[in-house]
């Protein structure tokens, strides 16, 4: 197939044509383009679209669905073919948003100020007054260099006679910029010669200017600047951390901050630090529960007083949601001459609020031609096309417009702009929406050029990624030289050299501690279940035994073998279980299960893991993909597989991470793990082990991935104190006990405010361990008359049994020390 | 009549809280009709941080935050207020409450203004046809507001009963409205959802209330109570009070703390702690006429 612009269905009745004037010829802009594509061709854009593909699955690049009853995150969609635009048609763009932006900026800096606006009726009070939006505790509160909107996003969409509309603002917490950054990234690299020929204005610039008019906000020197979202079932939650890391400020949750004498603190590892500035991504109400809504666990109760007090700024500042309704937009033309003297440049899209009488009547005269929205945020209504509605329920809906007729508004549908995608070895043509954004510098306005482009899933449907669209890169063909600086690749300037660790939120380091354990518990459930699974259909009775055993290390409490009084489990029942214990999605102890945590834990602080961890991670929770036709004897290559994952994981994490607080936690935490399923193992080698139940050992070893140790030691023959040695006292052996605890003690000496009292316990813990003189401990067999004076094996399982109880406390107690304040919830009196 | 007034709220924590972040609205206003002489907040333990602040509706506030564990909050407010009499009696006739509602529709003085933000929807009070047509029994074709005013005080009266059981501070007039039991704020909210359905500003009063003990029986110290009840704008003649759960106009017994959309925006004491756990509340208002000699055996006792 060759790309023909004959054989394209690029028109849809009456809408504009971005690629085409006359359905056959390219506009100008769009010729060097198309002549590109055609001369890569369909195959190859076929590979680099599954390149691009896969890349957004590995990068983990997602999109969060509300109301998926799993949670799903799915996986960005993105178009390959950038939308263009023009160097002169984007200056009117720019033009039109900037005053635009302007515009609200002083709207709001009138009404949460001397509301002039609303005394003269150039603003309706009632769209004050009825709009839970409005936030009351913040009249009056001066907000730093007038800066109501540090940034604000503008949906634009082109109607047949080539006009450009708003259709929405965003002013609250405008998202997707983010993702525009993403797409940037994705498409310049399909298409690294076109995008270099074809002379288009970076986006990087803008970020660099968001992050220093950021820390331009606070006078202080190296302020602390955080970026507070809702969290990670937050739709865009990827966006968040992607941005945060891109940025280099910290992401945090409500929980990770609070309110101490007026001023705002994270909560670190190394105690409370103060927070200069929150960029936040948590809606307006949502931000404190004292003052605000009182229901919220997203918030952090105070924060408007420190934002009283001066002591904090929050971009954008509180109740900027204010005008984020359609229902101001049939007076911004009022407005704009009224506050900035000028015709407003950037029409919105035909709006009526029906809370003025001439709109209603208006609206229930042409009901046919609007689509209804409301007009505050706190209604949950889908928007209704009007032309949609069946005649039967027509009647009705116009009763509940005059009924309450504030709370709608009507706006005129427009017909979409269309633009080329590729779509399944073709190009077809889409409708788009294009999200601008604006950024207030202080000292000027400044928009993305380009912005986020959002396909419409049909003609004449709602765009909304939340319905699963698609995106596009858009693309500003400048008419002269542009600046090729970017983030991620810095010019050559000096810097200058710093190593300031990170620091690490309390909140954080809960979650690398527990990647860290349950990492390596998936990879000791995954070893115990593959040694038994490659034995158990050959296990003759004393072998079974053994592998009961070990199953016993796992001490699972969902166990579906049959209880040891009741009967003895046969090797049919151990199979069963082993096959639950890797696929039963509903067993919290199942590989499967654990696999699903360790994505979630990490997805939680991938803003701090590598692109390649968090690849890996995905891989490895996809890496169970057995089926109820699954082969029994194949379960021990799939294990395989994921052990090879999990090698490649640790391997990362020794050798890919900064040896910082957050390093420590995570190693603290495999320490951790490690020794408690060593502890377990070695116990049922240290109660006697009668000779026909000595391949135990045999199977221990391979858990604990020894076997070729021992076997360069003592060749073949297995000896019960041998393989203690190994397993147990062996110092150079990082899978022995002592290993684990002297590299637990190590480690958590080097945390600030450390417990004295359990750094003791664990190197008093060391000591006894190495006190253990294993030679001459008499390894009786079952039964034997124990010769008097030789209780060495009994204080072994003693000290195993008692540091299978001091393990856990030491998690608790480094929970309770470093974490748990991150966890509460507070709790709301009085209300 | 002067009053001295103390108002103690206690709470004890299963747990101790680490920190705790508080409002409270305690301060009675200076209005029209009563000057508050002098007002003292004493917290305990003692708090971190405390500032005061005047919010949107002109109410006192004072933010406080306990930074030390502490097992038990402890907050008593004591005032003084000076009640002048009577406040002057309703002008008779007035406007139909129809064109009163018309008049702050076109108001846009500061005063119109002011009243028409309580024509809304507010957090806890939402708008409903049952309450429009409840109403409606009283605001009859052109019936002078005030007479329709005091009528529908004077039906929620009789039509609710007082019950301390059946509501908590979270029930919605619409739960109110079906159970026809509450307590004051519940009575208050239903009334102010009655009168904004019709397009009237009305807003939510707290304060408290003198009671009288039983004829031969001493004054018991604490058995007075914070209370509510409902101001509605009309204009002309400005806010009528009107008190839905004794069907009476607040006169000299009636003390006004702050005023707000509902209950949300004046609740006298709110915050939220960490750690803590269950937590139980005790609530204790004495109210205390200077000029009345006759104290001298007090009981104390809990409400």
């Amino acid at each position: 197939m060759t790309v023909d612009l004959n054989q394209t269905p690029l028109r849809y009745g009456g809408a504009y044509d971005e690629l085409s004037a006359d359905g056959v010829t390219p506009r100008p802009h769009w010729a060097h383009l198309m002549q590109s594509l055609k001369a890569i061709g369909p195959d190859e854009l076929g590979r680099r679209w599954a390149r691009a593909e896969r890349r957004i699955r590995e990068n983990g690049i997602s999109y969060n669905i509300y109301g998926d009853p799993l949670g799903a995150s799915r996986p960005w969609q993105i178009d390959i073919v950038p939308l263009l635009i023009p160097a002169d048609e984007w200056r009117t763009i720019e033009a039109g948003i900037i005053q635009r932006a302007q515009l609200l900026n002083l709207m709001l800096e009138d009404l949460y100020g001397p509301q002039n606006l609303v005394r003269s009726g150039h603003f309706p009070a009632t769209l004050l007054y009825a709009n839970p939006a409005f936030l009351r505790p913040l009249v009056g509160v001066p907000v730093p260099a007038h800066s109501y909107l540090h940034m604000l996003a503008i949906d634009l969409a082109r109607s047949p006679d080539g006009q450009w509309w708003a259709l929405a603002d965003r002013t609250q917490a405008p998202s997707g910029s983010g993702y525009a950054l993403e797409n940037r990234t994705i498409i310049a690299d399909v298409f690294p010669n076109l995008f270099r020929e074809s002379n288009v204005l970076r986006l990087a610039p803008f970020f660099r200017a968001q992050r220093e008019v950021l820390t331009n906000l606070c006078q202080r020197d190296n302020p602390r600047i955080v970026l507070l979202t809702p969290g990670p079932l937050n739709e865009t939650y990827f966006e968040h951390s992607y941005i945060a890391r891109y940025l280099g400020f910290t992401l945090v949750q409500g929980a990770d901050l609070t309110v101490r004498k007026r001023r705002v603190y994270l909560k670190t590892v190394a105690g409370l630090e103060q927070v200069d500035v929150i960029l936040r991504r948590v809606d307006d109400s949502f931000c404190d529960p004292l003052e605000l809504r009182g229901d919220s666990l997203l918030g952090v109760a105070g924060l408007v007083d420190a934002v009283v007090a001066g002591n904090v700024k929050i971009a954008n500042a509180l109740g900027s949601g204010l005008i984020e309704t359609a229902a101001i937009m049939p007076f911004l033309p009022g407005l704009c001459n009224e506050l900035l003297g000028e015709k407003l440049k950037l029409p919105s899209v035909a709006t009526w609020w029906c809370g003025q009488k001439y709109a209603l009547d208006w609206v229930l005269d042409h009901l046919d031609s609007v689509v209804v929205k409301p007009a505050f945020p706190s209604r949950s209504m889908e928007p209704v096309f009007g032309a949609d509605l069946p005649h039967s329920e027509k009647t009705k809906f116009l009763e509940r417009l005059v009924a309450r007729p504030n709370e709608y508004v009507a706006q005129e549908q427009v017909a979409l702009s269309t633009a080329p995608m590729w779509d399944n070895g073709q190009l077809n043509s889409s409708s788009v929406v294009l999200r601008t954004y604006v950024l207030n510098t202080g000292s000027g306005w400044v928009a993305i050029p380009g912005g986020l482009v959002r396909v419409a899933e049909a003609e004449g449907s709602v765009v909304s990624m939340q319905r699963g669209g698609h995106s596009k890169d858009a693309w500003v063909l400048w008419d002269s030289p542009v600046d090729t600086f970017s983030l991620l690749r810095p010019r050559n300037e000096p810097v200058e050299l710093r190593r300031v660790p990170r620091v690490v939120p309390s909140s954080v380091a809960d979650n690398c501690f527990w990647l860290g354990r349950y990492v390596e518990r998936a990879e000791n459930i995954a070893r115990i279940l593959r040694a038994m699974m490659t034995r158990v259909r050959r296990a003759e009775e004393a072998e079974l035994g053994c592998l009961i055993r070990l199953h016993s290390c796992l001490e699972s409490r969902h166990s579906k073998l049959p209880k040891a009084k009741h009967r003895r489990p046969t090797a049919a029942d151990l199979e069963l279980e082993l096959i639950s214990l890797v696929t039963d999605a509903k067993r919290p102890d199942s590989l499967i299960c654990t696999l699903a945590e360790v994505f979630r834990i990490g997805g939680n602080i991938r803003e701090r893991l590598s692109s390649d961890m968090m690849f890996l991670i995905g891989q490895l929770r996809d890496s169970i993909h057995a089926g109820q036709g699954t082969p029994f004897l194949e379960f021990p290559s799939l294990l395989t597989d994921c052990l090879g994952l999990l090698s490649a994981f640790s391997g990362m994490e020794r050798e890919n991470i900064n040896r910082g607080l957050g390093w420590y936690f995570m190693t603290i935490g495999r320490r951790v793990e490690r020794a408690i399923y060593l502890t377990r193992q070695l116990r049922e080698i240290t109660s006697p082990l009668a000779e026909q139940d000595w391949s135990l050992l045999e199977c221990v070893l391979e858990v604990a991935d020894s076997s070729m140790t021992y076997r360069t030691r003592y060749y073949t023959t297995l000896q019960p104190l041998a393989v203690l040695d190994v397993l147990f006292a062996d110092e150079t052996n990082p899978r022995s006990l002592d290993f684990q605890l002297s590299h637990l003690a190590e480690l958590y000496q080097k945390l600030p405010r450390h417990l004295p009292v359990d750094s003791k316990a664990m190197r008093a813990a060391l000591q006894l361990l190495r006190s253990f003189d294993l030679q001459n401990l008499n390894y009786a067999l079952p039964g034997a008359a124990e010769p008097s004076g030789f209780d060495g094996l009994a204080r072994l399982s003693n000290f195993l049994r008692e540091l299978g109880g001091l393990l856990p406390s030491w998690s608790n107690n480094l929970s309770s020390r470093y974490f748990s304040h991150a966890r509460t919830l507070p709790i709301t009196i009085g209300q | 009549m002067i009053y001295k007034i103390v108002h103690r709220t206690t709470y004890r924590y299963k747990h101790p809280a680490s920190v705790g972040n508080h409002v409270a609205c305690l301060k009675p206003r200076t209005t029209a009709h009563h000057q508050s002489a002098r007002s003292h907040l004493t917290i305990h333990p003692r708090p971190a941080t405390r500032t005061e602040r005047v919010d949107f509706f002109g109410n006192d506030l004072c933010f406080f935050t306990i930074e030390e564990p502490h097992r038990v909050l402890e907050v008593e407010a004591q005032s003084e207020v000076n009640v002048e009499g009577n406040p002057l009696p309703w002008p008779q006739p007035s406007m139909p409450w129809e064109e009163a509602v018309n008049s702050v529709l076109s108001d846009h003085s500061p005063d119109g203004l002011e009243a028409y933000q309580f024509q809304f929807e507010s957090p806890r009070i939402r708008v409903r046809p049952e309450f429009a047509a409840y109403a409606l029994q009283s605001f009859t074709p052109r019936r002078p507001m005030p007479e329709a005013l005091l009528d529908l005080t004077s039906r929620i009266h009789h039509d609710f009963q007082f019950d301390s059981k059946v509501t908590n501070v979270r029930t919605t007039p619409e739960e109110v409205f079906k159970k026809r039991r509450g307590v004051c704020q519940d009575f208050a909210h239903v009334q102010i959802a009655c009168l904004r359905s019709l397009n009237i500003s009305a807003r939510y009063v707290s304060g408290y209330l003198r009671t009288y003990p039983p004829p031969g029986k001493p004054r018991l110290v604490g058995a007075d109570a914070s209370h509510a009840w409902v101001s509605a704008y009309c204009p002309g003649i400005g806010w009528l009070d009107v008190d839905p759960t004794n069907n009476i106009v607040p006169s000299d017994g009636h003390v006004t703390l702050a005023w707000g959309r509902d209950y949300g925006d004046v609740s006298p004491l709110r915050g939220l702690i960490l750690g803590g756990g269950a937590h139980t509340l005790r609530v204790g208002v004495d109210m205390e006429p200077l000029d009345v000699e006759s104290n001298s055996s007090l009981v104390a006792v809990d409400t």
